[in-house]
């Protein structure tokens, strides 16, 4: 254990100060930021701007005032396009053709309610309640899972990569002759896998604190569906399974050649399966009650991406994550059975590039 | 005390190894030397447990090697291998942990070896920025830092101008002087003469002579009486057995019969006699001669 702890420890003091891992948080972390400022930018066409000329009307969230000294500076403005419309005096509009028929609404409701409460009338608005579970934040965490998704892919990816290049690193340049003599195969590969994962963890943390913090900053946070934390917590623990999943095919497969330029080749494999599940989870959160989803969600490796967008689209039974847990477990503990086996055979025969069934029997 | 013992390897139809065996007793230098492709290299990966044999044992101190025993093992394999991009202390100390020191310890081990090794301006570097004569000497710590109980060096020697040569053969001295079983193989075979107790000659997977370097000349030699006269007159051994040729204005005559003394006394009375003694091969010469 003392071995594969050495090995994890030198991955991640080695990686963590390389000019590209912390390009890479950066990016991660404004790409991040920029999404969650996103529903802010666009929903500034939720509100309107009306000029006033005269007495000042009630306030309403929907619209914005701006005081104009006369109807002729309003009538300028609203060509101009500088306001949405013109409110004169509380009694007429000035639009620029034809009135938006929701500001329309809008006004003759404010106008309406200040008559009302002029004559001394009060009325009780009216009570809504939603009967459909959370259909008010189906769009919110639709959104979430196709970002989770994206979120996912790109880490999976970009970590099981970097496995796949530690290991042919270490036989290309022979140095694994060395390790070899002091840590066993296993420790060498875990402690890779483990190293790299950390980091792999770090930036995903570092997506969800820059992801949450632009949410409060901008009060999207309002917006948020209930349960947040266990959609999270979700990504969290599937992005670890899913890693250790694809990190040890990419180690038995980088592990059959000696240099990296043989390294795209023999990955295919690899990376094809990861495409697929990237797929099937893209069109999991587009339609995340739909049979494909429902399936492909227990089904290992693809559960490592679907289930987490799932859960983040939709209500997911207890039961199918308990279910989809364990055959990813038993996925995963035999992957990196079968790959510390491939590599073990395949690490020290250098040169040209081994065949897998020359060292899977 | 490190013991090879019928060592056998092979790849599909070729034999590598066809029972290798020799032993190197603590603080004795071994020179492992054989033409390319002998099985040199095959026998130092087996010692380190790289290779398996196929049959055959390698034992240390009486009992089979087990991996722990390697663990405290120095090695320095034929294909150097470093991380390129990890600076030199740092690179040092965690091959140090990785044999299991302590972290001060291998801190302290780190720092001695750089020392001794006139590496401790290039400690903060990364190893791709050394030369290559340094990158061999950081290669060579790596091998060291955890106090070697036994030392396999696949050709340490190359590469090294003569200075690096003579630095590396003092830390080799000093490990064996300390104890320490160390076998290097090596094609300079002058080297290996110079600083070996004794010396291994493979070829084609076979033991072909081994032993101290004194007895091997000595036996390689055969008994033939190597006399060297300066202007003689020619035809002046014409009486005498053995084989004569001509180098400059010399001649050398090989018997491998005859009765010295009568030898002698022909080659004084024909000219200047330079050298008359029993024929001591060179390394080289027995090298050859083992490998033709």
């Amino acid at each position: 254990m003392n071995g594969l702890m050495l090995v994890a420890q030198r991955e991640i003091r080695t990686r963590i100060r390389t000019k590209s891992f912390l390009i890479s948080l950066a990016v991660s972390a404004v790409l991040v930021a920029a999404l969650a400022f996103l529903p802010k930018v666009l929903g500034g066409g939720d509100t309107y701007d009306v000029g006033v000329v005269g007495n000042a009307p009630a306030p309403v969230a929907q619209l914005a005032y701006s005081r104009l000294p006369d109807e002729a500076a309003a009538r300028q403005a609203v060509i101009d396009g500088d306001v949405d419309a013109a409110l004169i005096d509380g009694g007429k509009v000035l639009a620029n053709g034809e009135l938006d028929q929701r500001l329309g609404l809008i006004l003759e409701a404010a106008h309406r309610d200040a008559q009302i409460k002029a004559a001394g009338v009060t009325i009780t608005p009216l009570q809504v309640e939603s009967v459909g579970a959370d259909a008010e934040y189906q769009s919110v965490r639709t959104g979430l899972a196709t970002l989770l998704v994206m979120v996912l892919f790109f880490l999976l990816i970009y970590s099981a990569m970097y496995v796949a290049m530690g290991v042919v690193e270490e036989k290309g340049s022979r140095i694994v002759e060395i390790l070899l003599t002091s840590v066993r195969p296993w420790q060498l590969l875990g402690g890779k896998i483990a190293g790299l994962g950390v980091l792999g963890l770090i930036n995903l943390a570092v997506i969800i604190v820059v992801g949450l913090a632009v949410s409060f900053a901008t009060g999207f946070t309002a917006d948020l569906p209930p349960g947040m934390a266990g959609i999270l917590v979700s990504a969290i623990v599937w992005f670890v399974l899913g890693y250790a999943f694809f990190s040890a095919l990419a180690a038995a497969f980088g592990s059959l050649v000696s240099r990296q330029e043989e390294l795209n080749s023999v990955l295919t494999p690899m990376t094809t399966l990861m495409m697929l599940t990237y797929v099937t989870a893209y069109f999991a959160a587009l339609e995340p009650t739909g049979t494909l989803a429902r399936v492909l969600s227990l089904v290992p490796p693809f559960s490592s991406m679907v289930m987490p967008v799932r859960t983040a689209a939709a209500d997911v039974p207890l039961g199918e994550i308990l279910i989809a847990g364990v055959l990813m477990v038993v996925a995963v503990a035999a992957v990196l059975l079968g790959a510390a086996r491939v590599y073990r055979r395949a690490v020290l025969r250098t040169g040209a590039r081994v065949k897998l069934g020359e060292v899977v029997r | 005390m490190l013991e090879l013992d019928g060592l056998r390897k092979r790849y599909g139809d070729k034999t590598a190894l066809d029972g290798v065996g020799f032993t190197v007793r603590p603080g004795e230098m071994f020179g492992f030397v054989g033409a390319n492709g002998a099985g040199k290299t095959t026998t130092m990966r087996i010692v380190m447990g790289v290779l398996d044999a196929d049959s055959g044992e390698v034992r240390v101190d009486g009992h089979p090697v087990t991996y722990d025993d390697r663990r405290g093992f120095g090695y320095m394999p034929e294909e150097r291998g470093l991380y390129q991009k990890m600076k030199v202390a740092e690179q040092v100390e965690y091959f140090g942990r990785l044999h299991g020191l302590a972290p001060s310890a291998a801190r302290a081990a780190t720092a001695a070896l750089l020392e001794r090794l006139g590496l401790v301006e290039r400690r903060d570097d990364a190893v791709e920025a050394l030369s290559l004569g340094n990158q061999q000497r950081v290669q060579l710590a790596v091998a060291l830092v955890h106090e070697p109980a036994v030392l396999i060096l696949d050709e340490p020697f190359s590469g090294l101008d003569p200075l690096a040569v003579d630095a590396l053969a003092e830390v080799l001295k000093d490990r064996a002087a300390a104890g320490v079983p160390v076998i290097f193989s090596s094609h300079q075979l002058d080297v290996v003469e110079r600083l070996c107790d004794s010396v291994g000659i493979i070829s084609a997977g076979r033991m072909v002579a081994h032993g101290p370097v004194a007895e091997l000349r000595e036996r390689e030699g055969r008994g033939v009486l190597r006399v060297v006269v300066r202007d003689a007159a020619p035809g002046w051994a014409d009486g005498l057995p053995g084989e004569l040729t001509r180098e400059g204005d010399r001649d050398v005559l090989l018997c491998e019969e005859g009765d010295d003394q009568v030898i002698l006394r022909t080659a004084v009375g024909a000219g200047k006699v330079e050298h008359f003694g029993r024929r001591q091969p060179t390394l080289a010469e027995i090298f050859r001669e083992a490998v033709a």
